[in-house]
């Protein structure tokens, strides 16, 4: 009980100590306070401890007044920005959270309830979550900004992995929105953080459309307070079949808001004009992770037809997304697609309701994070220490930084090939699907779509890994990454090598077949670090005999701007058939 | 027993289907040809020749890519699962690629980009082939599917994208424009040479084995079946290649998917319904 509102303070209060303190002691602190809240997620991951529990009503009058300013604060910042949008989803809020404030309710369940899903998220916020602050310390020290204002940093993304907690435990759908709204707002004043204009306008349009998010959450909780008269996620999966269906799918649609699937895809690629770390902790361990999340947490609540929609366009938003990033340059936009490919995966598996379903959706979840939060890190090295953005500058890197290279390879490996988590994730959940096309044969489609996400994802990577690795056999200058990159790029390489142990737990495979990549990867690595060619003869590249001065060619397929209104349309299309179904 | 043995002869047996397939080609246009073990002795004097490297990365990956296609062939001979199979086969392709880009030598990298676009050509139809054998058998491992037969009956339409997909792995025309030795030069082939460019050289042997072992599954228990399957895709892949001109690699991708991903999806639909 206690490990978890330690968990929800612990963060608070380190948020308010890095605020306040210097910047020598800081880091110590930091580092302190991010073994803390690790080392409490896995005490309660080890101890599987499942509990409940109900604040008093102070706190919940507490928590309705920060709503209530919340919202009022957006209304500002919409009239001072005068961005319309923002303004007017504000006032719609305000307008149906007046009215769920003059309801009377009736507590009948747990504001927290701590599950399975639930310490698993832990694990995944905390652990990296606290990696990538760490990270930002390095990071933001170069920035050119006043000492307050990088000690504001740190503190903002200590907030975030609080709040985030609470987010995963929350049962009480007030609760919910509450932080819902929260991360919508740490995410506005994070985009923003440099202040230039991109970076406002991108943080406001990152404020409206996760406002489009906080509308749906406020209308199903109206509609379940007038159908059922209860504020409890786990009241309303527990309905049944006289379910009103409409409720669960305006949550969906809140889901995707936040994973910014495809027609909202816009803000999260606008995020990217915030300094890196602000993007690998959007991407890898908050954020995003809302949406595979609570699409897990009321999948139970869904009828057939909801489950084949929702799976449908999360296996769309997967292989649009991942087409898209193709044509993209910059290197970060990359990652984002693929951020937002890989979610759209998490989102269709997380949407079929078996037991095996919600293993690889997690098992997904996790992975993702590392090896994400690891790129993204990578990124900002590049930044920083080498000043590139795009990929077409990346050329031969792998003879000014081996180390670099390595990070990044094992980063993008271990989102596709065996013997990593990811590859396995994505793995089974082909197989989930096809094992599906037994029981209805529309799942076709969603496989489809899948194989085709996870082809261009493949083929995106290793063309952006190949851009790395062109060594040149001339002289060259290296560049040392700074010890606390690398320390935690190292931690993060850790981590996945002990999730290789978790692949083990799947029957579908024998134990041969998982461990024979691992075998490989080692042998490899070894002949790798050991192999020397003496007696070779080292050449110049033959190149039929032809001495054209290029640099390394990459392929980019461009999409026409009607294949891009069509992709939009579609995906807005799926959306409606959703809602709309839902309703029937 | 014998499987083990197989699996240790697997290169060499390829080798000799390539050394065949230079015989039956030159008698389709007449000519004589070179002997059966032509490419035997081509691999004695590659051995003998001086060593020469352009950088280590280049060779690492070369001999990576030998290792796993001949562990992908294990696989397949000793009976895994198949979708797995059809991953690790990505994960060889993959560091081909990377050793095609290790160099800094256009002809290389043109060869490694046709390469991961052909990946696109094939990977998702290899998968539907396995899903069409899941369907029917209810698991994917190889050694079940290899116990029953009449597969040809039940997924005609996936046998005819397995044959599409079957030039672009074996680079034969029209779908070489991997490969285009009148063009790039044999890709990434380009800048090995010596005992380097043999692991290159046995690991398309062995690429032909995975190909003709994976048409072999579709006979499952009817062995006599599969050697017959085997010589007529054989023929009739050289009889292509000998008829027509190389497409250009975005044709290959489109003609490859479009007419792939629509065979196998109607023969899916049809499995799950008749």
């Amino acid at each position: 009980m206690t490990n978890v509102l330690f968990l929800i303070l612990i963060p608070l209060i380190f948020a308010f100590i890095s605020l306040l303190i210097n910047q020598k002691l800081q880091k110590y602190f930091v580092i302190f306070g991010v073994l803390l809240v690790v080392l409490a997620s896995i005490d309660i991951y080890y101890h599987q401890l499942l509990f409940s529990f109900v604040f008093n009503e102070y706190i919940h009058s507490i928590i309705k007044i920060l709503d209530v300013i919340l919202l009022f604060f957006f209304l500002y910042r919409g009239f001072i920005e005068k961005n319309k949008l923002v303004s007017i989803f504000a006032s719609i809020q305000i307008v149906i959270f007046s009215i769920i404030l003059l309801l009377p309710t009736t507590n009948n369940s747990y504001d927290l309830i701590i599950d399975n899903i639930a310490m698993t998220m832990f694990l995944v916020i905390n652990i990296v979550g606290g990696i990538i602050i760490i990270y930002s310390l390095e990071y933001i020290k170069t920035e050119n900004f006043s000492n307050f204002k990088k000690n504001s940093f740190i503190s903002l993304l200590f907030l975030f992995l609080g709040v985030m907690n609470l987010l995963v435990s929350a049962n009480s759908l007030e609760i919910f929105f509450f932080c819902f709204e929260l991360t919508t707002l740490f995410s506005y004043l994070l985009i923003r953080y440099r202040l230039d204009n991109t970076a406002k306008e991108n943080a406001l349009r990152a404020l409206w459309m996760n406002q489009i998010g906080g509308v749906a959450i406020l209308v199903s909780l109206l509609m379940a307070i007038l159908l059922y008269d209860t504020i409890f996620i786990d009241k309303i999966l527990n309905i049944g079949d006289d379910l009103f269906l409409l409720i669960v799918a305006l949550l969906a649609l809140a889901a995707f808001v936040k994973g910014a699937s495809n027609p909202f895809q816009s803000w999260l690629l606008g995020a990217m004009v915030a300094p890196t770390p602000v993007s690998a902790i959007l991407h890898s361990a908050t954020m995003v992770k809302i949406a595979p999340y609570l699409i897990l947490k009321i999948a139970p609540a869904f009828s057939p037809f909801l489950s084949l929609s929702i799976t449908l366009f999360g296996a769309f938003v997967f292989m649009v997304a991942s087409l898209m990033a193709l044509n993209k340059d910059f290197f970060k936009e990359i990652l984002g697609l693929s951020t937002i490919a890989l979610l759209g995966l998490m989102i269709s598996v997380a949407a079929i309701q078996s037991h095996k379903a919600v293993e690889v959706c997690l098992m997904l979840i996790v992975f993702h994070a590392i090896s994400k939060a690891l790129l993204f890190m990578q990124a900002g090295i590049l930044e920083k220490q080498f000043h590139l953005k795009n990929l077409s500058d990346i050329n031969h890197l792998i003879s000014h930084s081996k180390l670099l290279v390595f990070f990044i390879l094992v980063g993008f490996a271990s989102l596709t090939l065996p013997p990593f988590g990811a590859f396995f994730g994505k793995f089974f959940s082909i197989e989930l699907f096809i094992s599906l096309i037994n029981e209805n044969v529309l799942y076709i489609f969603p496989l489809v779509c899948i194989l085709f996400g996870t082809v261009f994802l493949t083929i995106l990577y290793f063309k952006v890994a190949t851009k790395l690795l062109t060594k040149l056999n001339d002289t060259y200058e290296t560049t040392k990454i700074l010890p606390l990159y690398k320390y935690t790029s190292f931690a993060l390489v850790f981590l996945l090598i002990c999730g290789l142990i978790l692949n083990f737990d799947f029957e579908s495979l024998g134990i041969f077949e998982v461990s024979l990549p691992i075998a490989l990867i080692l042998f490899f690595g070894l002949f790798w670090y050991f192999s020397r060619f003496i007696k070779a003869n080292i050449i110049k590249e033959y190149n039929c005999g032809e001495k054209d001065e290029f640099e390394n060619s990459a392929f980019y397929i461009e999409l026409k701007p009607i294949i891009l209104d069509a992709i939009k349309y579609i995906s807005i299309g799926l959306l409606v058939i959703m809602i709309v179904g839902s309703m029937i | 027993m014998i499987e083990i043995l197989f699996f240790l002869i697997a290169p060499f047996v390829g080798g000799l289907i390539y050394g065949l397939e230079r015989v039956v080609r030159a008698r389709m246009q007449r000519r004589i040809g070179p002997p059966i073990l032509q490419p035997f002795y081509d691999m004695f004097k590659l051995i003998q020749k001086e060593p020469f490297i352009v950088n280590q990365y280049h060779i690492i990956f070369g001999i990576f890519h030998f290792i796993t296609l001949w562990i992908v062939v294990g696989m397949l001979i000793f009976g895994g699962n198949l979708l797995y199979v059809v991953f690790i086969h990505l994960f060889s392709t993959i560091f081909i690629i990377l050793a095609g880009y290790s160099t800094k030598s256009i002809y290389s990298h043109i060869g490694s980009n046709r390469e991961l676009l052909s990946i696109l050509a094939y990977e998702p139809i290899l998968i539907l082939i396995a899903s069409g054998f899941y369907l029917i058998n209810g698991s994917f491992e190889i050694s079940a599917i290899r116990e029953s037969s009449h597969y040809l009956q039940t997924m005609p339409l996936l046998f005819l994208a397995m044959l599409l997909i079957v030039p672009i792995k074996l680079k034969k025309s029209p779908f070489d424009a991997t490969e285009a030795h009148q063009e790039i030069v044999g890709g990434v082939e380009v800048e090995y040479s010596g005992v380097f460019f043999e692991f290159l050289y046995m690991a398309k042997w062995i690429e032909y084995i995975f190909i003709y072992m994976l048409v072999f599954l579709f006979a499952g228990d009817n062995i006599i079946l599969g050697i017959v399957l085997c010589l007529i895709v054989f023929i009739l892949v050289n009889l292509v290649d000998n008829a027509t001109a190389r497409v250009k690699i975005n044709h290959l991708v489109k003609i490859a998917l479009i007419i792939g991903l629509v065979l196998s999806v109607l023969n899916i639909f049809g499995i799950v319904y008749v």
